[in-house]
């Protein structure tokens, strides 16, 4: 198939870069311009500053023991300590790491996953697409809370295993989006003219009807993202997220015998979790907001 | 009702003519990056119980000039929205809602929608969706009128017709339905929105028979918007040719298909009578529509 | 109609089959011995342990086990908790209408101010008042329930002593009849206010959604020109054709309401299904988890099969054919 060596060539030329990176700078541009995209982009970034250097920004070791235990917020103690006498501020500083860690990884497993799934299913048809979205309404049909703390009774609550319990328990949401977007575009005449011009498949897949399918999946991945931090959050609070990592549902877990003496070891953690679960929402409002502009400024509702 | 009406300086005295009078109505609209000048300074007039036809191709402004005018514009931003519209002599753009509320429920005016199928609520039974147009509660009086406007609309058996939905009726059926909707306020003035392209041609004649008797025994003005000169040659007194959002052509029926002003209307008139001659009915109807005229203009 | 019904059953049924298959197949992988792994963390001896196997045919290959753990559950038998020293359904039986209570009150209180605020929200969308109805609910959406759970335990309970902090109330009750309802009210409203916070803006993003969705379709200007009042068209024609999208959400959320009472009821402490759970996995005592998550699953497929056809049922549209 020449056809197929001529795009691989094609493929390398750093040209097409500009365009993604061209949109991606538009993309970013437009986002600020919207209310809630602007307030979660901060938020998020604040976020993510955080963990990147929290050896700088928290002002004490995590697990270091050595403050007066479950004293108030002060000066020396911003959030107040535990009852371990661990600084509280310093603690959620660290656990940042752990809930970007979750809520990006899970978000991005389950994109690559859904969206080979939903690809796979949506320009195929047929068996393929039957046996996928099948599989794909077997591992929806239990609640996602339900899922991870069944895989993490039966084989125990580590990170990666907890990363893939997630995983497995949100992808089927990606797939079906993906799925209901291939379904869309491969009528479409662009796709027709691909087909004619014998391109590859994978190359009408990944290059022809990606681009066009990708907006609406990126809001899902922030929702995503905002979906796995809550369960780790939830995981945590439960007592059987990875003891060896430092979170904010945990926090909340030791939290549930101090709270009525010391309220801070409670509402900090919880605040945190509330902004990093806004953060991604606002987020993914502002891009669902560049993407359909109907949905967008002018005040709308019942006319007279 | 009526003082709010009088508040409105809206008087239902008989010699205010005309009942409906146009000036320089502009709706532009934002599409994309550019704009659209849906409506472009349009002047038209509507005495009592006059019937008069829009016709012009689609996009030609013409369905935007009645939702501008009946205020039924959907809800987005416009590039520009002015000019005077005044009804019975009071400027439909000023008044309040509650006026405006009005002179929809009670002798101003209605419209007749092109797509019976969503411009009717499937969940309601179509007696119901009537009766709303009374007003009132729904009771013994309002359900025999709602059948009497059914039967007036041309519907038979309309006790029964009034417990169905709107999807178990015919394309014609709906469009008899919405008509009798719009004639529940018993409106001085009736807009017509293509009250025909959804239907099968037999149907068609039937509609338009209904509405071309409605128009008389009422003595309703009557404003039918359509792309079809047959329609405006079998039912209007007078018409205006619209094209890009400007009235290009207006005057007696007769006068403007007979001598014909602008080379557009020409175009159109002359199509139009050319394909009159054709023999088969489906031809002809072909023909007289504009959207086959456009085509012809264009070669 | 019973062309859907049919269509929908045939749908649900190897659904179900296939997720307890799967369910079997997890608890195939666990590393170990079985039968620790079956039981639960407490020394076996070695007559208990061969009990064990042949009760559930550990040594037999994994087709034959899956199988008579079908049959099992055919005939009603989720299998027997060794930590409870019960049968599981007996355990389920015993919790679940917990848990159905407080997801229900939860409804109760959630939907009215769903529909209210997202009806409010969508006919205004964009002016101010949607915007602060927006925000709201975008944050408090963001609350988890269970920490939500504590601050409510912490200023309500605690602090003001309104309400007990847990529980669901005495187990020997000397109320009757009102004041026992009084009382129970009592223990079950705090729980259920988490619970509501969470569900009610999630309906009314949806109602909001909807609702726009409904302003912008035909008949709502058929409506607008017959001269009907703003709140005549909310209550005549928005509200109705707006709520299907609810009605589907609210359902399919019901039969997910394990998943939020697992978090809930360990703040509250209430005993529901999803304590149970909780206990269960902390104890090791897999076979009541398996059961209590196969009861969920089947829950979950009953009550989206019963949703679809109700809403079937309310749609004239599908319900003629």
């Amino acid at each position: 198939m020449s056809g197929e060596r001529a795009l691989d060539q094609q493929s390398f030329d750093p040209r097409w870069l500009a365009g993604p990176w061209r949109g991606f700078r538009a993309a970013v541009g437009n986002m600020l311009g919207t209310r809630h995209g602007a307030a979660g982009c901060a938020i998020l970034l604040l976020l993510v500053v955080v963990a990147l250097f929290a050896p700088l920004i928290a002002p004490y070791d995590p697990l270091q023991q050595a403050q007066a235990s479950l004293s108030p917020p002060s000066w020396q103690n911003l959030f107040g300590t535990d009852n371990t006498g661990r600084d509280i501020f310093s603690l959620i500083v660290y656990g940042t790491r752990t809930s970007l860690a979750i809520g990006l990884g899970a978000a991005f497993g389950a994109l690559i996953v859904g969206g080979m799934v939903g690809m796979l299913a949506g320009y195929f048809r047929g068996a393929i697409e039957t046996l996928l979205m099948r599989l794909a309404e077997l591992f929806q049909t239990l609640p996602v809370i339900v899922v991870v703390l069944f895989t993490v009774a039966l084989f125990g609550s580590s990170f990666w295993l907890l990363l893939t319990a997630v995983i497995l328990a949100i992808w089927p949401v990606e797939a079906r989006l993906v799925y209901g977007q291939y379904i869309r575009l491969r009528g479409m005449d662009f796709v027709a003219a691909a087909k004619i011009a014998d391109l590859s498949t994978a190359h009408i897949m990944l290059r022809e009807i990606l681009p066009n399918a990708i907006q609406p999946v990126v809001v899902q991945v922030a929702l995503d993202a905002s979906v796995a931090i809550l369960i780790e959050a939830g995981l945590g609070f439960l007592g059987l997220s990875d003891p060896n990592m430092v979170s904010w549902g945990q926090l909340l877990y030791v939290a549930q015998d101090y709270m009525t003496l010391a309220w801070w070891t409670s509402f900090f953690p919880g605040a945190a979790i509330c902004l990093a679960v806004v953060g991604l929402n606002l987020f993914a409002d502002g891009l669902n907001e560049i993407i359909d502009p109907r949905m967008r400024g002018r005040a709308g509702g019942l006319q007279s | 009702m009526n003082a709010m009406l009088d508040d409105a300086g809206i008087t239902d005295r008989g010699d205010c003519d005309p009942l409906l009078d146009v000036r320089d109505l502009k709706v532009h609209l934002h599409v994309g990056d550019a704009i659209v000048r849906a409506v472009d300074g349009v002047d038209l007039s509507v005495r009592r119980g006059e019937s008069i036809g829009i016709v012009g191709e689609s996009g030609s402004g013409k369905s935007t000039l009645a939702r501008a005018i009946l205020k039924l514009l959907p809800n987005v931003e416009f590039a520009e929205l002015q000019g005077e519209v005044r009804f019975r002599g009071a400027d439909l753009t000023r008044i309040s809602d509650g006026a405006l509320r009005e002179l929809r429920r009670r002798n101003g005016f209605s419209m007749v929608f092109q797509d019976p199928l969503g411009y009717l609520n499937p969940t309601k039974r179509v007696g119901k969706q009537v009766a709303e147009a009374l007003g009132g509660k729904h009771d013994g009086v309002v359900s025999s009128r709602v059948q009497q406007l059914l039967a007036e609309a041309g519907l038979s058996d309309p006790a029964e017709l009034a417990r169905r939905f709107p999807h178990e009726l015919s394309g014609g059926m709906r469009q008899r339905v919405m008509i009798a909707i719009a004639l529940a306020s018993e409106p001085a003035l009736l807009f017509a929105d293509e009250p025909t392209t959804a239907l099968d041609a037999t149907v068609q004649l039937q509609v338009l028979e209904t509405l071309g008797r409605l128009h008389r025994d009422r003595n309703m003005a009557m404003v039918i918007i359509t792309h079809d000169l047959g329609v405006v040659a079998e039912l209007c007194d007078r018409v205006y040719v619209m094209r890009a959002g400007k009235v290009v052509e207006n005057g007696d029926t007769i006068d403007v298909f007979e001598n014909p002003r602008h080379p557009y209307a020409a175009q159109l008139i002359e199509l139009s009578t050319r394909h009159r001659r054709g023999s088969t009915p489906a031809e002809t109807k072909a023909a007289l529509s504009t959207e086959a005229l456009s085509s012809g203009v264009a070669r | 109609m019973l062309r859907f019904v049919l269509f929908r059953l045939l749908h649900a049924i190897p659904l179900l089959i296939a997720v307890i298959f799967v369910i079997l197949l997890m608890l195939q992988l666990i590393p170990g011995d079985p039968v620790q792994a079956m039981v639960g963390d407490f020394p076996v001896s070695p007559e208990f342990r061969a009990a064990v196997t042949k009760q559930y045919h550990l040594d037999d290959p994994f087709p034959i086990r899956v199988y008579s753990y079908f049959v099992n559950l055919l005939h009603g038998d989720f299998g027997y908790s060794y930590q409870f020293q019960r049968p599981v359904l007996d355990l389920i039986a015993e919790s679940a209408p917990r848990t159905i209570l407080l997801t229900l009150v939860g409804f109760l209180i959630a939907i009215p101010f769903g529909v209210l605020i997202g009806t409010v929200s969508g006919t205004t969308r964009n002016r101010r008042i949607d915007h602060f109805w927006t925000s709201s609910t975008l944050i408090a959406y963001a609350i988890p329930t269970f920490w939500l759970g504590q601050l409510l335990v912490l200023v309500l309970a605690v602090h003001f002593g309104w309400f007990p902090t847990q529980g669901m109330g005495p187990l020997v009750s000397r109320a009757h009849g009102f004041s026992w309802i009084l009382e129970r009210a009592h223990y079950i409203a705090l729980p259920a206010l988490a619970f509501a916070v969470h569900e009610g803006t999630r309906f009314a993003r949806i109602m909001r959604a909807s609702v726009a969705d409904t302003l912008g379709q035909g008949y709502i200007i058929t409506a607008r020109a017959k001269g009907l009042t703003r709140s005549a068209i909310i209550r005549g024609h928005v509200l109705r054709n707006s709520s299907p999208p609810l009605v589907t959400v609210a359902g399919y959320a019901f039969g997910a309401a394990l998943g939020g009472a697992v978090l809930l009821e360990t703040v509250f402490t209430w005993p529901g299904l999803g304590l149970l759970l909780v206990q269960a996995v902390r104890m090791r005592d897999n076979m009541t988890v398996v059961g209590i998550v196969i009861f969920a699953a089947i829950a979950v497929i009953v009550i989206n099969l019963l949703v679809d056809l109700l809403y079937a049922a309310l749609d004239p549209r599908i319900r003629s054919r």
